[in-house]
């Protein structure tokens, strides 16, 4: 298997996620559910990091087509310029998703359906576009009705970072603030959650966890104009692969402590109990430095 | 001082560091420093920014046990960071932004340590020594970052 089977899968990710978390939005509306609300949530959030994995193996999948006969270029480029456009609303909807699981306001929940329902749209151009690289019978009108005339974000991106040489440093200053805000909540909440930070209340260290997605925020854009400017520098690098799939894993663990304010207050409750609580803590630390190990790896193991 | 710095790069240890091309060597100092920084300006950020009046329903007994934490970090980068500029020694030595990232660690440190003596007592409220905290660690960052584009503009 390689990244372009992994895209095959992965691209399924945010279409059916989407199909749920506005399925249980509307639901939640109609019966005013406060779990299907969170449940909705919690599938926004999930996709969010999911699609980030889905839109860089399809660079890797490009990388493997590009030389392939029967394959329309034209169709692949307005394939990648669509999945930014939809990329982009789907983490602003990861992130409001997740604020309203942290602490809920009324306001949120119409945000949302609305967000999520302009990237639906989006996300299905994409996807539609996307089947015809290599499904050309439901091609509309041959592959040059698909040459990219919307705006291609990923295309300025890239740019912005070619044209300007002080972009790539200042990401890298701003991937490292990213990252010590990131590690630091990460630390912190689950050192509480372990039991070695004690005397404070679950729900008040969860207060710092915005500072920690912030940090994943601002990791999030700069990691992709370094990705967007060299591409094939990174989806040829096994370490990048895993690094990306170990931070997908890493920002679900931050949804964990949303779930929960207070100690357990059934024994029963396997979802919130100490055993349980404490196994995700230290996941989330440990899979927290091992993207760090694979980042600062990756000019050295990953590339042939 | 030059020789001096020059007999260093070439010792044993940092020609050993530099030039083995070994995973356990360069790499895994390199990414021991960075997990050591990230835990000391991680927590010591969000201590500042617990000083600043975010989550300020944390009580600061509670962070001190963090401290422990805090040393170790520094520990670790400090000793992974005296193993990387002996394996540069020379080049490391004439670096503007090596020195400014240098102060700026050494601000942000005594700042940490005053705000664990005055502020955890509960002498003083800590905003300014907070704000004073987080630019530290920016600039020191920034240095540490920018490092090898300064190096290669001075050279």
């Amino acid at each position: 298997m390689n990244l372009a089977h992994l895209h095959l899968l992965l691209n399924h990710v945010p279409t059916v996620g989407y199909g749920f978390g506005i399925a249980f939005c509307v639901a939640a509306l109609l019966r005013n559910s406060e779990d299907l609300k969170r449940a909705s949530f919690v599938v926004f959030f999930a996709v969010a990091l999911a699609a980030i994995p889905a839109y860089l193996t399809g660079n890797a999948a490009h990388f493997v087509l590009q030389n392939e006969a029967g394959i329309s270029q034209e169709v692949i480029a307005a394939h990648q310029n669509a999945a930014m456009l939809a990329l982009i609303p789907m983490e602003i909807t990861g992130l409001v998703a997740w604020m309203a699981l942290w602490r809920f306001r009324a306001w949120t929940v119409p945000a949302v359906l609305a967000l999520s329902t302009v990237t639906f749209a989006l996300m299905a151009r994409a996807a539609t576009i996307g089947g015809q690289v290599r499904h050309p019978e439901i091609m509309a009108a041959g592959g040059s009705a698909y040459a990219p005339t919307w705006p291609s974000p990923a295309a300025v991106g890239a740019q912005f970072v070619l044209d300007n040489p002080w972009v790539w440093p200042i990401c890298e200053v701003f991937h490292f603030v990213g990252l010590c805000l990131l590690f630091g909540v990460v630390l912190l909440v689950n050192l509480r959650m372990l039991g070695v930070v004690d005397g404070v209340p679950l729900a008040d260290v969860n207060r710092l966890l915005p500072w920690g997605i912030a940090g994943l925020g601002i990791n999030i854009v700069t990691g992709f104009l370094f990705f967007l400017a060299s591409p094939d520098q990174y989806t040829q690098n096994a370490a990048f692969a895993w690094k990306i799939g170990l931070m997908s894993l890493g920002g679900l663990t931050l949804l964990y402590p949303t779930m929960f304010d207070e100690e357990p207050a059934s024994a029963g409750d396997v979802m919130h109990a100490p055993g349980t609580r404490k196994t995700i803590a230290a996941a989330s630390i440990a899979i927290w430095i091992g993207v760090i190990f694979l980042g600062r790896f990756l000019p050295y193991i990953g590339s042939e | 001082m030059e020789s001096a710095l020059a007999q260093l790069e070439q010792s044993g240890l940092a020609v050993w560091i530099r030039e083995s091309g070994v995973l356990y060597g360069y790499p895994l100092i390199l990414f021991l420093h960075t997990l050591g920084l990230s835990t000391v300006v991680g927590i010591s950020s969000a201590i500042d920014l617990r000083l600043l009046g975010f989550a300020s329903s944390i009580p600061l007994a509670s962070l001190e046990k963090t401290f422990g934490l805090v040393w170790a970090g520094l520990a670790l980068t400090a000793a992974t960071g005296v193993l990387l500029f002996i394996a540069d020694a020379t080049k490391h030595a004439s670096n503007p932004a090596f020195y400014v990232k240098l102060l700026f660690v050494a601000l942000a440190v005594v700042t940490l340590a005053s705000v664990r003596r005055r502020v955890f007592r509960g002498q003083q409220r800590g905003t300014l020594a907070a704000a004073a905290s987080l630019a530290s660690w920016f600039v020191a960052l920034s240095a540490g970052r920018l490092m090898a584009y300064v190096s290669e503009f001075v050279s």
